[in-house]
């Protein structure tokens, strides 16, 4: 069994980066949740095409300013993702693999 | 189908799943008992599974194939 | 000053405590009330009392060796008879103590002893890849409506996703059951992470059956036969920390 560190500690210089993990989370989760919408309005299919189209470059744009602003952290897909214990992760079984 | 002996490396995961949330809860004459403790404070399994994370690589040696 | 370190509990009138090293490196003994005995260990007060403890609780190095300690007692002890294993981390202030605890519930741990009698715990784990089947391309879209396009591949990532979940959760439950035919009682664990585990497929199901010794072998057989193409892994045999009490924690 790999040798375990002693104590999980927030040394100063991972401050900013658990903080920016913990907003960034929550912009992801905001986008995930506008994804699902958008996609529940396209299958309504209660959309004119030119806005269906505005919806998909927005959203597209939108993960592409996530990915960067994950990088400029230092963090995988995986890490934006808060454990709640008996209530499952803030962002579901799935969020960061597969993507 | 993997088969793990008792003498085997046990994952301190599967330990603990039973070690914390089994065995019989003794309270009263008791001087300490951590039954009680809010394991959810301590955010163990988030916990386990950075350090897992730390400890291991972020790449393990075992999977089914890329 | 010491304290009194609680393994499990099992019948008084075995003799040998387990030759083992315990949790402060003691030798654990018996102490024996009525027709019960409580495996236990003498520990030092530093460490062991309540704010050694709950140290050792945010102290994953210190928690692994505790728990590894302790689950090599209680196995040993188990080898020797059925026992009911007592949480990790009970600590008594003296023999006495333990004493009077014992008496006082001693018809709970009859009555734990006997659900565990010739039986023991097998843990089941299954994984699946959730994502797989299903059409893989997306409906056209026009070359010059990315947006659209973009629409349209989250779309079907996500039914391809609900669709595998889906199989994912049959496979789990078809092995549940499939174990659960040859099983006196089962718990159901937490989900493990795919990050802990290694694999690139998801945990479906972490459940630990308590089995009678003489259906064993079906168990195991019916294990393995289960799983459509999933993979399933046996763990065990484990002494019944899950069933030790009467409800699920």
């Amino acid at each position: 069994m790999p040798e375990l560190p002693s104590r999980i500690d927030a040394q100063p210089d991972t401050v900013g980066r658990d903080l920016g993990r913990l907003v960034l989370t929550v912009v992801e989760l905001l986008r995930q949740l506008m994804e699902r919408q958008a996609l529940r309005r396209v299958d309504a299919g209660d959309l004119p095409d030119e806005k269906i189209e505005a919806l998909g470059v927005g959203l597209m744009r939108l993960e592409e300013a996530m990915v960067e602003l994950r990088e400029h952290f230092g963090l995988e897909p995986g890490d934006l993702n808060i454990d709640l214990g008996p209530l499952g992760n803030l962002l579901g079984p799935e969020a960061g693999r597969g993507r | 189908m993997t088969l793990a002996h008792p003498d085997d490396e046990l994952s301190l995961v599967d330990l603990l799943d039973r070690l914390l949330a089994g065995g019989v809860v003794l309270t009263g004459e008791v001087t300490i008992s951590l039954a009680e403790v809010d394991l959810v404070h301590v955010s163990l399994r988030a916990l386990i599974s950075s350090v897992s994370t730390l400890a291991v690589g972020p790449d393990p040696g075992e999977g089914d194939g890329a | 000053m010491s304290l009194v370190w609680v393994y499990a509990v099992r019948d008084g009138d075995a003799d040998d405590p387990p030759a083992v090293s315990g949790v402060d490196g003691e030798r654990p003994r018996v102490v024996a009330a009525g027709t019960l005995g409580a495996v236990v260990g003498t520990v030092a007060d530093e460490g062991f009392d309540e704010a050694g403890l709950a140290a050792a609780m945010e102290d994953l190095a210190r928690l692994e060796a505790l728990a590894r300690a302790h689950h090599a007692v209680v196995v040993e002890a188990g080898s020797a008879g059925a026992v009911a294993p007592v949480r990790l981390a009970t600590v008594f202030r003296d023999d006495e103590a333990v004493v009077a605890m014992l008496r006082e519930r001693a018809d709970e741990f009859k009555a734990a002893l006997d659900r565990v009698r010739g039986r023991r715990e097998w843990g089941v784990k299954v994984y699946a890849d959730t994502r797989a089947g299903g059409d893989d391309s997306p409906a056209p879209a026009p070359g010059d409506r990315p947006g659209t396009a973009y629409l349209l591949r989250r779309k079907a990532d996500r039914d391809r996703g609900a669709a595998g979940r889906e199989r994912a959760r049959a496979v789990a439950e078809s092995v549940a059951d499939a174990a659960g035919t040859h099983a006196v009682d089962v718990r159901r664990f937490a989900l493990q992470d795919a990050r802990l585990s290694g694999r690139n497929e998801e945990m479906v199901l972490n459940a630990t059956f308590l089995v009678d010794e003489t259906q064993e072998a079906e168990f195991r057989a019916a294990v393995t036969g289960a799983g459509d193409g999933a993979t399933v892994e046996l763990t065990g045999p484990w002494p019944p920390f899950s069933f030790a009490t009467a409800d699920p924690p």
